[in-house]
């Protein structure tokens, strides 16, 4: 839970000074099969961390290094017709958030997104990588 | 046929010494190389090709074995730069302090079974070692090095 706060915490500061855009830490984020940050607009959800141990190194001790890799999603929709002027400075904010990881091996982020009847959203993807 | 597979932890070991008896397999003062990712057992006899008018082939005849042991490892640091709590020499004082001094060992390279079982094979030697060469990158996490035993004299071969 610790890295999802500190993305919570991160993500909260960077886009503090758009105005109608906040961050919210509610799990889950669903209700009755509807995505939250669909209903609530201009509200960006972060998921739960997930990990998975990738074998780096494999020796004949069968001993073996791993790394694991750590991601992170985050999702935010705006009105696909008229999204906010600032839209882009909003989602520049929200990739350096990545930046809140202070020692990994590897710190990575990307945006993606998806437009549904009137409305676009916004999906983050930070990916950490730790030794 | 009967190959030789590596599929267990107790094969392809590299036990070094600083006595022959230090560098049997399973030996309790070995220092068992750890971490190793491939080892290359190199038994390579010198040649000599020559000429002659009378053949369309060229000829041969042996001079020297060179022989060598060659690996690729990720570096344990007690096994780098020493442990000061064992009793073999070459383990109190590492791979780098040994390679560095020219100290000879002794070592021996298991070939299958668990060390000191009926049937085991291993080849056995003194040498040299060298070819240490630590290296890190961002992307490797830990830190790598090759090293070769030059081998001083022949690889003997002993099955328990």
């Amino acid at each position: 839970m610790a890295i999802r706060d500190d993305f919570i915490t991160q993500i909260t500061t960077d886009i503090s000074g758009y105005t109608n855009f906040r961050v919210s830490s509610e799990l889950p984020f669903d209700s009755g099969g509807n995505s939250l940050y669909i209903k609530n607009k201009k509200t960006v959800y972060v998921n739960t961390v997930r990990e998975e141990q990738i074998q780096l190194y494999r020796t004949m001790d069968q001993n073996s290094v791993y790394q694991t890799q750590s991601i992170v999603q985050a999702f935010l929709t705006v009105d696909a017709k008229n999204q906010p002027s600032n839209i882009d400075d909003v989602i520049q904010a929200i990739l350096n958030a990545k930046n809140v990881v202070t020692s990994p091996q590897l710190t990575e982020a990307l945006v993606d997104n998806d437009i549904e009847d009137d409305y676009i959203t916004y999906t983050f993807e930070y990916t950490i990588l730790q030794t | 046929m009967a190959e030789m597979n590596v599929t267990s932890a107790n094969k392809a070991v590299l036990t070094i010494g600083d006595s022959a008896p230090n560098a049997v397999p399973g030996a309790a003062a070995g220092m068992v190389i750890p971490l190793v990712q491939d080892i290359t057992v190199s038994a390579a006899p010198g040649t000599v090709r020559y000429s002659v008018l009378s053949s369309a082939s060229s000829s041969a005849f042996t001079t020297v074995n060179e022989n060598s042991i060659s690996l690729n490892m990720l570096v344990d640091e007690l096994f780098m730069f020493g442990d000061s709590t064992k009793s073999n020499q070459v383990h109190v004082d590492g791979l780098f302090k040994t390679s560095a001094d020219k100290t000879e060992v002794f070592f021996s390279v298991s070939f299958n079974g668990a060390a000191g079982t009926t049937g085991e094979i291993y080849v056995s030697g003194k040498g040299f070692i060298g070819g240490l060469a630590p290296s890190a990158a961002v992307d490797a996490a830990v830190w790598l090095s090759p090293m070769e035993i030059i081998v001083n004299g022949e690889l003997a071969k002993t099955e328990t």
